[in-house]
């Protein structure tokens, strides 16, 4: 018994908040009976003992006006005739000569005392009372001399007052037992549903800290608190799990692409030490060292860069940007370099678009795409960069009359280190486009890879911001 | 202005086209030498602080160098340096710290502001707190003379004239006129602008990247050649058909425009 209880008590379900809310509700909703039962109770009794007064001394009255016209004698006539109508009577009367003598009526050794007067039964030797049988209640009369010296008592028996209060008694409890119940079985129920539901939560989440990283948290689709919370909770897991998924691809890259440079690195150093001839040949392979050190160096620097793009912690420093002043500004920087190539770089720009974000990251972004474009293209290419505000958004194009990417590699292009294989040959990371990627996401901008028949056209989306 | 061994390179210069690398590199030569500056180092990390030691007492330089954030800054104050370089991580106190009490006591000298590849906010949190310049690490040691060079020659702000004068090249920066012993030389205003900063560098090496950030505000490394092609450029016009070569490629390092 002692542990069935403490087991209840220290079960969860008395620890939620869900359960505490309503045991809370429930000690409010009695405390509420009881004020209510308190008030009925007194005002109830109140209204009822004056009531039975009135009409006891209203009886009484009549009574005496009556004697005066018609006699002692009628009096005991009307007394004995009212005792005999009504067996079970709830009505007294006690009537005395001036000597204190009894003349009439169902009680016995009454002091002729005037006024009002609160007897228990028993005390006044009593007929068996009418109503209950039992003689623990009261008599309440009023009594008054009679011109002539007699004196009248007329009573009536107090239960109805009692049987009221009972009564009241009776209900309040019941209903108040039935309804704290209740009160405590909904509770009951609503904590073990919510229970469950943050249950549900607790053990996806273990599950996930488990490495198992594809449960999700189990939804309802009702749109309340906790499925909204466990929409948020499954987003924030998908989200982790594709930073981790990116995160082996990364490091399986930076494996793959890092070793290559390192491995030429060592190898340039092994061979000047062996060959040991002319400081010129020293020179050169310490010099060869030095750049293929840098690469790595720019490479390590532009996945720091990245990584630290994709934290999206720039996003505190976003600005009133002006795109069009950002397109000028790579335009006007790569535009002689295009024409050194062989090739042209015209611009079509909407003046003064603005757009709310990091400058410098946009001016990157843009400077990559325009770059990508002068890389992976033969002499005579048309380079264009346009910008254009609509209804729509804004939309930045950057377009080539290059070979264009093939339609089966346009998404990989964005991820890390991806480069195409007719690229392996020039110089570069294969970063350049993942960092446009990791910058566009940080704004929320939407890249797109068209055909420009022919050549590549990367269309960047910018979302409207206010 | 003692070495020259350095080459040149060939005044109808196109052979920078459609290379991605900076200048060729040597680190044996160092043309321009400065000497005699006092710097203070703060710098906790003792291969970087050995490296920039050794390398700046080669070139003539008094240097003091501490690990310490706190003593870096009582060193700072109490002397009189030309020149000071400070590293963003330090034990005691850190770099931003020591820049903005120097600076709030209303100590100017100029600083540069060594920073971590991995924090590309720190440079405009390094500037804001008072360094004149920055640089990641790692840097090549003819970087960061460069920028010493660049800070010590810095003119005042209030300093602003409206002609600039290198040897015969003249600049006249209200009418956007250049002319080299009298004959106007026709630039674009990219071009113009690269040459104003190189006009205003006379004399001293200024790198591809001080290039990149002054004029283009390109605060990353670009893979293709943005700064070559406009050097060559500009070379063709400002040095083409001319006596002497004025705009100088120093091998490893960067450019300088001499009036020679």
């Amino acid at each position: 018994m002692v542990w069935g209880i403490r087991f209840v008590l220290n079960s969860r379900i008395f620890k939620t908040i869900s359960f505490q809310l309503t045991a809370l509700h429930s000690l409010i909703f009695a405390l509420c009976f009881l004020a209510l039962l308190v008030t009925t109770y007194v005002t109830t009794t109140a209204a009822l003992r004056g009531q039975m007064q009135t009409e006891i001394r209203a009886q009484l009255n009549a009574m005496v006006e009556e004697s005066k016209t018609d006699g002692i004698e009628s009096m005991i006539e009307d007394i004995n005739e009212h005792l005999a109508q009504t067996k079970s009577a709830t009505g007294f009367y006690f009537l005395s000569d001036a000597a204190g003598k009894k003349l009439a009526g169902n009680l016995e050794n009454v002091a002729p005392v005037d006024g009002w007067r609160e007897t228990r039964v028993g005390e006044t030797a009593a007929l068996q009372s009418a109503a209950t049988g039992d003689e623990d209640h009261q008599i309440w009369g009023q009594g008054a001399h009679l011109p002539d010296g007699s004196f009248l008592l007329v009573g009536q028996d107090a239960f109805r007052l009692l049987s009221a209060q009972e009564a009241i008694i009776n209900t309040f409890a019941w209903s108040a037992g039935l309804a704290f119940v209740l009160a405590a079985l909904a509770g009951l129920a609503v904590s073990r549903g919510f229970l469950q539901r943050i249950d549900d939560i607790n053990q996806t989440s273990l599950a996930i800290i488990d490495g198992r990283l594809k449960e999700r948290i189990p939804v309802r689709g009702t749109s309340d608190e906790i499925d909204r919370l466990s929409t948020n909770l499954n987003h924030l897991f998908d989200s982790n799990q594709a930073l981790l998924e990116s995160l082996k691809q990364v490091s399986a890259n930076i494996a793959h692409d890092l070793r290559t440079p390192l491995s030429h690195l060592r190898q340039g150093l092994e061979e000047a030490r062996a060959k040991s001839s002319s400081k010129q040949i020293y020179e050169a392979a310490i010099d060869g060292a030095i750049v293929e050190a840098d690469q790595l160096l720019a490479t390590f620097a532009a996945l720091l860069r990245i990584a630290q793009i994709e934290s999206g912690s720039r996003k505190a420093g976003f600005k009133d940007v002006d795109l069009t002043s950002v397109l000028e500004r790579v335009a006007d920087a790569y535009r002689a370099v295009a024409e050194d190539q062989g090739k042209s770089l015209a611009t079509k720009l909407s003046p003064a678009v603005r757009f709310m974000g990091d400058g410098e990251l946009l001016l990157q972004m843009v400077a990559n795409l325009t770059e990508n474009a002068l890389r992976h293209t033969p002499a005579g290419t048309k380079i264009s960069l346009s910008l254009a505000s609509n209804a729509d958004g804004i939309q930045a194009l950057i377009s080539d009359t290059g070979p264009g990417i093939p339609e089966d590699q346009s998404k990989k292009v964005f991820e890390h280190f991806y480069r195409l294989d007719t690229a392996r040959a020039t110089a570069g990371n294969g970063l350049g486009l993942a960092l446009v990627a990791a910058i566009a996401k940080l704004h929320g901008l939407r890249l797109e890879l068209q055909d420009n028949q022919p050549g590549l056209k990367v269309v960047v989306h910018f979302p409207h911001t206010v | 202005m003692v070495d020259n061994t350095y080459k040149t390179r060939p005044a109808s210069s196109g052979s920078s086209v459609g290379k991605t690398e900076g200048p060729e590199r040597s680190y044996a030569i160092w043309p321009q030498k400065q000497v005699g500056m006092k710097l203070l180092l703060i710098e906790d990390d003792e291969r970087m602080a050995d490296f920039i030691t050794r390398g700046l007492k080669e070139h003539g330089h008094i240097i003091d160098q501490t690990a310490n954030g706190k003593d870096g800054l009582f060193l700072a104050a109490g002397e009189k340096y030309d020149a000071l370089i400070v590293d963003r991580m330090l034990p005691g106190l850190d770099g931003l710290s020591i820049l903005k009490m120097l600076r709030s006591t209303g100590n100017f000298t100029p600083a540069i502001f060594l920073t971590t590849m991995d924090g590309i906010d720190d440079r405009v949190e390094g500037l804001e707190a008072g360094a004149d310049d920055y640089l990641v690490k790692p840097f090549a040691f003819a970087e960061l003379l460069a920028r010493l060079g660049a800070l010590m020659r810095r003119p005042p702000v209030s300093d602003v004239k409206t002609e600039i004068r290198v040897g015969e090249l003249e600049m006249n920066l209200l009418k956007r006129i250049v002319t080299r012993a009298g004959k106007i030389i026709d630039l674009q205003p990219q071009e113009f602008k690269l040459l104003e900063y190189l006009m205003r560098s006379e004399g001293r090496v200024v790198t591809r990247t001080m290039l990149l950030e002054s004029v283009w505000d390109f605060h990353f490394d670009p893979q293709t050649s943005v700064v070559e092609t406009h050097i060559s450029r500009l070379r063709a016009k400002i040095d083409k058909g001319f006596a002497s070569e004025m705009l100088k490629t120093m091998r490893g390092v960067g450019y300088s425009l001499r009036a020679e």
